[in-house]
């Protein structure tokens, strides 16, 4: 067989990160432990010229390479940008940490590098194998990387329930795509939309395994009922794992809904609206107040990553190109988010303890006056309050949903999301009306950091104020 | 036809059996050895689809070595039944109505009239000189080698993640370094030479002493 | 189709008379004089000393994973192997590329020690 070598060029930025992978592993065996921050260096860089890469093989027509396994269009253009972009951000914020408590070593780098790799495949992906392969991947690393602190019991506790319901809900998903599989006799999901088009929505086996699929889609996201393992997980693991398994990876569920509810299966989409409106109204609902009762700050933030997927899949069940473009600007801009909010964490961490409790965050304006506003600022804009980045998103997806005459749905996510606004406005309360504990040290931070946090926080401002750029990024996807 | 469809319910039947016994075995030994049984009758029927290759896969792997580390992480484990029985019996009743709902939503589909013969006819059997194995090679590695690159991917992973989650050095256990064994050398390693005190110094010490002792019964 | 298995079902047939045979003939013809001591456990002739199930050391466990993995490897080689000569050189380069990660973990868990037992 004659292999066309053009077949390469989309997966370069997939390339770079298994290369980068492999070199921080050769070069972790074989270093002095001295010198073992290089690493560090060479992930950042691996990372850097993935996105450089993304943006020079993206744009363009839609092109299928390897056999139609894997696509290459705006959608997964913008997506792996998007994914490298946080992660980048990710491995900043994580080094002080590590580095504090001895665990900076080479096995966090690949196992995260091997994360974002599975991430990209999955956004890229054009066929059911590719896109479960990309998830797998990417759940191995991150079971791997929650208990990767060997020493916590907690850890390892979270580690546990992570992939027991994790690989549940990995078998819901293949036995999902295995039926429809059998229903349209192909994995590709051009061949699948183009046999259901011509056989039409009669069979109950697709309904079946389609099913089975949101079921999938629901654990991966984390949405309500198939939330269980996400507080858990979350106070489980350790906060640099947490940051990056509560960032970039959201991208990649969402990447994975478009590609299997949209892509694949558009044609039913009467059938996963109502499926989805479900898992949305009781995210929304239980995810903001349950977030209210919560005193570790890992677990609100867990509840609360509950409820903006349940904005996420709002916009996704309208079904319009409109839907779609605000669903993909939420997720965007809630991983942007939420590394934010997880990197004030780790910010505020040290050498034998973590900031764990809502009440760490006392008087954080007082030890540091610029942080505090960064995380403010993050708040806020989880809150939706005008004129952060989270408002906009908010009303993008409400709009998508009115539009097509669920205007109850709106008033429903609204009332919830206003519920919502209390238990992040206490954080800012806690932040700037109250009195640091006298044994808090003044935060270090290595100038990385706070030059990281700083863009983080203000493009939550800046894409706020113009969210035209982002916006029609993502309008243009669809098409819309 | 008729003998084929015999052999299918027979072995089905099995894995049904087996994998009940598979969850509801006190020993968790004997549920592993059934989870053998069902895996042997699963191959059985990937045989009967003329599947013959990821068949005797199956066996080779799933019974060859997941089930061999089963059985180790069976063992590693303290496992105390009457806890995991307690769990068992309070979530019984909720996990039989969801089993009862997920059955009874299976069977609603899985009916003659969506998945019966008429919709999924019996493909033509495979000529007898086709060769499964090759079928599979001929697609794995062109249309399917990118999946097939990301399982490697997926492997290497693996084996990281078990390196770092489980490798421990124990400081205080004695070993020896073959590498080093077979570095000796015929000369300075084999053979070490140790300056000795000559003989005659030790007896012009001893007979120093006797003097001294000599002396000492002398004054007492 | 099922013809083809004719030989082996002749083959499982015999192995198991060849095993059940045996076992049954020492049962009927072997003399059975069971008392209290040769049925009761021993250790090496002694009394029992402490329940038989022991925990195994986890290095076992690690020694199973990564023999899975390569075992794994090698299920994907047996369908190269056959198609090698009509793919060519295409499939040639795809395998060495699947080798060549697997190669990066093999000198991952070398260098660091998971082969040996100290």
């Amino acid at each position: 067989m004659h292999f066309d070598a053009a077949n390469l060029l989309p997966i370069l930025p997939e390339i770079a990160v298994l290369l980068t992978a492999a070199i921080v592993l050769v070069v972790d065996l074989y270093i002095d432990e001295r010198h073992r921050e290089v690493i560090h260096g060479l992930t950042l860089i691996g990372l850097v010229v993935a996105i450089a890469l993304t943006g020079v093989v993206g744009g363009g027509a839609t092109e299928l390479v390897f056999a139609g396994n894997v696509v290459r269009d705006p959608l997964a253009d913008l997506l792996k940008g998007a994914i490298l972009v946080v992660s980048l951000l990710v491995f900043i914020y994580a080094r002080p940490w590590l580095r504090d408590r001895g665990m900076l070593v080479g096995e966090f780098y690949m196992l995260g590098l091997f994360s974002i790799l599975g991430m990209l495949v999955m956004v890229a992906a054009n066929s059911f194998v590719t896109v479960y392969l990309g998830l797998e991947l990417l759940a191995l690393s991150l079971y791997a990387l929650v208990a990767f602190d060997r020493d916590s019991s907690r850890g390892a506790e979270a580690a546990m329930k992570y992939f027991v319901l994790g690989a549940l809900g990995s078998g819901m998903l293949l036995y999902g795509i295995s039926m429809v599989y059998g229903a349209t006799g192909s994995v590709e999901f051009g061949a699948v939309a183009e046999a259901l088009a011509t056989q039409g929505m009669e069979n109950k086996v697709l309904v079946f395994g389609l099913v089975f699929m949101v079921i999938g889609i629901g654990f991966k996201f984390g949405a309500v009922p198939f939330h269980m393992w996400l507080p858990d997980v979350y106070e489980g693991a350790p906060t640099p794992v947490v940051l990056l398994l509560g960032s970039a990876p959201k991208i990649a569920a969402f990447g994975l809904a478009i590609r299997l509810l949209v892509d694949g299966l558009g044609s039913l989409q009467a059938d996963w609206q109502g499926m989805l409106l479900i898992l949305a109204v009781l995210s929304i609902g239980l995810g903001n107040v349950v977030a209210i009762a919560q005193r570790n700050i890992k677990r609100m933030l867990a509840y609360s990553t509950i409820s903006h997927v349940g904005f996420i899949f709002l916009g996704l069940l309208a079904g319009t190109e409109q839907g779609y473009a605000a669903a993909m600007f939420y997720t965007i801009t809630y991983a942007v988010m939420a590394t934010g909010a997880f990197g004030i964490l780790i910010i505020l961490s040290r050498k034998g303890f973590d900031a764990e409790r809502i009440e760490d965050l006392k008087g954080l304006n007082e030890r540091d006056s610029w942080y505090a506003a960064m995380m403010a600022l993050v708040m806020f804009s989880m809150a939706g309050v005008p004129p952060l980045v989270g408002f906009m998103g908010k009303l993008l997806v409400l709009e998508a949903v009115v539009r097509i005459g669920f205007v109850w749905l709106a008033v429903v996510a609204v009332i919830f999301s206003i519920i919502g606004a209390f238990y992040y406005l206490r954080v800012v309360r806690y932040i700037y009306f109250d009195k640091p504990e006298e044994d808090a040290p003044a935060l270090a931070s290595s100038g990385g950091v706070r030059v990281a946090m700083s863009l983080n926080g203000l493009a939550l401002l800046a894409l706020g104020v113009f969210p035209a750029t982002l916006l029609a990024l993502c309008q243009s996807v669809f098409g819309a | 036809m008729g003998f084929e469809k015999f052999l299918f319910y027979v072995f089905a039947a099995i894995t049904v059996l087996a994998a009940g016994m598979v969850v509801t075995r006190r020993n968790p030994v004997h549920a592993v050895l059934y989870l053998v049984l069902a895996f042997f009758s699963s191959a059985a029927l990937w045989l009967l689809l003329e599947a013959e290759f990821l068949g005797l896969v199956l066996v080779l792997v799933y019974v060859g070595a997941v089930m061999v580390l089963f059985l180790f992480v069976l063992m590693m484990l303290d496992i105390d039944l009457a806890t995991l029985r307690a769990g068992f019996i309070r979530y019984l009743p909720l996990g039989v109505v969801i089993a009862v709902v997920m059955a009874v939503q299976i069977l609603l589909v899985v009916g003659p009239g969506n998945f019966g013969a008429e919709q999924f006819p019996t493909p033509a059997a495979a000529a007898a000189d086709v060769s499964n194995i090759e079928e599979v090679g001929l697609l794995l590695y062109t249309d399917y080698v990118y999946p097939f690159e990301l399982a490697a991917v997926i492997l290497l992973v693996g084996i990281i993640a078990a390196i770092r989650l489980t490798l421990r050095r124990r400081p205080g256990t004695k070993y020896l370094d073959p590498t080093q064994q077979i570095q000796v050398r015929k000369g300075p390693d084999r053979v070490r030479l140790v300056s000795q005190v000559s003989t005659a110094g030790l007896r012009e010490e001893q007979g120093a002493r006797d003097v001294a002792q000599s002396q000492e019964d002398g004054s007492a | 189709m099922l013809e083809n298995y004719l030989p082996i079902l002749i083959f499982i047939l015999v192995g198991i008379l060849v095993g059940v045979g045996s076992l049954g003939l020492g049962y009927l013809l072997g003399p059975r004089r069971p008392d209290q001591e040769k049925d009761s456990p021993y250790e090496c002739g002694f009394e029992a000393f402490e329940n038989a199930r022991l925990k195994f050391d986890v290095r076992y466990y690690l020694v199973a994973i990564l023999f899975i993995l390569f075992d794994l490897e090698i299920a994907f080689l047996f369908p190269w192997a056959v198609v090698l000569d009509d793919l060519g050189v295409f499939a040639f380069w795809s395998m060495v590329i699947f080798l060549g990660i697997l190669v990066v973990g093999f000198i991952y868990e070398w260098k660091k020690g998971a082969l040996e037992w100290e």
